[in-house]
């Protein structure tokens, strides 16, 4: 791979010798030998390139402009005082900036706890995820065995089942926890694992978390493309499939461990499904967020009313405090988000 | 070796016992041959999966199926059932007045949907793939949607800039790409009256420009990473031979990036059907929090099996278009 400075100048003198090559054919007169069609593709290639780039710049200014337009109208509402969101004078940019809703915010969704607790459940999930479906993508990728179709057809049908459909016995066998009778073997008497992380933690252990088949599917693919070359050298040196996977495969498959990973930690970010299922004291900051009308209501308001445009300072701040941490975490990892996923073998 | 010796232990005892060789044969070290011992492997490295499934997906899935056949009364660790057999189906699909409506809805609008989608996303990909200043910062942007949209912060943002936001704000936002363009060029064209519901169609697209683009993150990720993966071969012969960047698109880039389309026609449509914020998705998660688990269960699951036979259908007829490249 050439690194940006040596592409530049390659172009760069790509182009100088185009020019001299040119020159020296107008020089010696060959340049009569063009026939027409050449020099109409050339005429047009010229024009496209010249008109394009400006139409790219304004189709790409507006659909950033689109995108971005929630997050300015966050940052625009957040900070001004709520009795300036009736002043028919201010659109954009208020007069006083304030850090009173934020702080109002951040007391009722008890931020700093509950932001602990999201990442503490976060990355355990995800860390377990990961490697448990890069296992089971290994296992399907490389290895044949009776029943491989029907139970890759699990996999896929694990993608496309909501996960509503399965809510309600879910919470049954959590609230009574007693996997084969063994739970009761041991205590005497099933166990709720309503309200703790265990009910992230054990799908997740088992490859059976958020989007768990999403993930085994990238692994497989990512696996499938390693050249089996690899394999069987260790395999040779006396590795046995396990020593290989962990010392051989994992190496490899980094920046796809890295992608999976990331893909995890924000969808665990920003499920509110799992948690408002099976939590209900258990706080996580998206739980906090879509329940931060209510709780306003109650512990800021005193139960009086305030006009929904008022709501709003509070309403972005949330939003604000809410997505901070993984925006923060998307500007330094960006990289790995766009590049990772074309590296992960999701392609081809 | 003591890795191998605790992985061939995992499988289940059957399996062992069914791949002892005959008795009487007795050999040091390879007793279970090669490739039977790569299959055993094989389910060890799935075994953890393989049980999670069955006790966190299939049970479930199965319990919920049964539920749907039965009037439920959720008791203290279990939940009582009463036989209905296929009565619940008969109600969501006869007697309820929103559900086969909002069925009907759903599928249109994702029958509509989705294309654009897919168009639009190609389209961004085949932009943030062009060599230009601040490709960074464009691609960081369109890929900002991935990380916001999946959570509850999106709705939130889409409720205050609908019905509280300030006077001039939400509604220069709203009226921004919700002008009746289409009514106003079809008329300056003079074509008056067509009929009503095409251009309620084409409103309906123009307006909610704002959706399709919060929606496309994946899609355009998706298409970005199968547009490099074209190798440059293939474009420098098409540069050789003259082709046009429009000749250029169909002839090289749209082969290529075929599987991807497939791959994320898949995803829009399950995305689209799954999101809870859809009507059929709300319709089932009511009947959920006021206890109708049963009644619940048969709407998800006539719901659930429509979604799956429409993929299956979109599936097997986009599949025949799809170029896959032999190697």
């Amino acid at each position: 791979m050439a690194t940006k400075k040596e592409e530049k100048r390659f172009e760069k003198e790509m182009k100088a010798a185009k020019k001299a090559k040119i020159k020296a054919m107008k020089e010696a007169g060959i340049s009569l030998n063009i026939t027409p069609e050449q020099k109409r593709y050339n005429r047009q290639k010229a024009i496209v390139g010249a008109v394009w780039p400006i139409f790219r710049f304004f189709i790409l200014f507006g659909l950033c402009f689109i995108i971005l337009y929630p997050l300015i109208f966050m940052i625009s509402t957040a900070f001004r005082p709520d009795a300036e969101m009736n002043d028919p004078s201010i659109v954009w940019i208020p007069k006083t900036l304030t850090l009173e809703n934020v702080k109002q915010t951040w007391e009722v969704m008890k931020y700093g706890s509950t932001v602990l607790n999201t990442i503490k459940l976060n990355l355990v999930a995800s860390v377990l995820q990961v490697i448990t479906c890069a296992i089971t993508g290994y296992g399907f990728a490389r290895f044949n065995f009776k029943g491989k179709g029907l139970m890759f057809g699990l996999v896929v049908l694990m993608i496309i089942v909501p996960p509503q459909i399965t809510t309600i016995p879910l919470y049954l066998q959590y609230s009574y926890f007693n996997p084969l009778g063994l739970v009761k073997l041991f205590t005497g008497d099933t166990v709720s694992l309503i309200n703790s992380g265990l009910t992230m933690y054990l799908p997740a252990l088992f490859a059976n978390g958020l989007r768990a088949g999403l993930f085994i599917l990238i692994f497989r693919q990512f696996f499938r493309g390693l050249p089996k070359e690899l394999e069987d050298a260790a395999y040779l040196d006396g590795c046995g499939p396990l020593k290989t996977f962990i010392v051989v495969m994992v190496p490899n498959a980094a920046s796809s461990f890295l992608t999976v990973f990331l893909f995890s930690v924000v969808w665990y970010w920003n499920d509110y499904y799992v948690s408002s299922s099976f939590f209900n004291q258990n706080d996580t900051v998206a739980l906090m967020l879509k329940n931060l009308t209510t709780t306003l209501q109650v512990e800021l308001f005193n139960n009086q009313t305030v006009g929904p445009r008022q709501m709003i300072v509070w309403l972005e701040s949330g939003c604000i405090l809410a997505i901070t941490p993984i925006l923060v975490m998307y500007v330094f990892l960006q990289k790995y988000f766009t590049e990772g996923i074309e590296r992960s073998g999701l392609v081809g | 070796m003591t890795n191998t010796e605790n992985v061939v232990t995992t499988p289940t005892k059957e399996e062992v016992k069914a791949l002892k060789p005959p008795k009487g044969v007795k050999q040091k070290g390879l007793k279970i041959p090669y490739e039977r011992r790569k299959a055993l492997y094989g389910y060890a490295f799935i075994a953890l999966w393989l049980i999670g499934t069955i006790y966190f997906f299939i049970l479930p899935l199965f319990e919920s199926l049964i539920y749907s056949f039965n009037e439920t009364h959720p008791q203290r660790g279990v939940m009582q059932l009463d036989w209905n057999g296929l009565g619940h189906y008969r109600d969501a699909f006869r007697k309820d007045q929103y559900y086969s409506q909002y069925l009907v809805e759903i599928l249109g609008s994702t029958a509509l949907k989705t294309p654009l989608i897919i168009i639009f996303s190609i389209f961004v990909a085949v932009i943030l793939n062009q060599k230009f200043r601040g490709r960074t910062f464009a691609r960081a942007v369109f890929f900002l949607p991935v990380i916001i949209a999946t959570g509850p912060v999106i709705e939130i943002i889409n409720g205050n800039m609908d019905t509280g936001g300030y006077s001039g704000g939400s509604e220069q936002f709203s009226t921004l790409f919700e002008t009746d363009l289409v009514d106003q060029l079809l008329e300056f064209l003079g074509i008056y009256n067509i009929s009503e519901s095409l251009t309620n169609t084409i409103t309906t697209v123009t307006s909610d420009i704002f959706n399709l683009v919060w929606n496309s993150g994946i899609q355009i990720l998706l298409f970005l990473a199968a547009l490099q993966n074209i190798p440059f071969s293939a474009k420098e012969a098409a540069q050789m031979e003259g082709a046009t960047a429009w000749e250029y698109f169909w002839k090289i880039t749209m082969p290529y990036i075929s599987p991807m389309i497939l791959a994320s026609l898949v995803y829009t449509v399950i995305d689209s059907f799954v999101d809870p914020e859809n009507k059929v998705m709300k319709l089932i998660l009511t009947q959920g929090s006021d206890w109708n688990y049963g009644y619940m269960s048969a709407m998800a699951w006539a719901y659930f099996l429509i979604v799956g036979v429409a993929l299956a259908i979109i599936v097997a007829i986009i599949n025949k278009f799809v170029y896959y490249e032999v190697g």
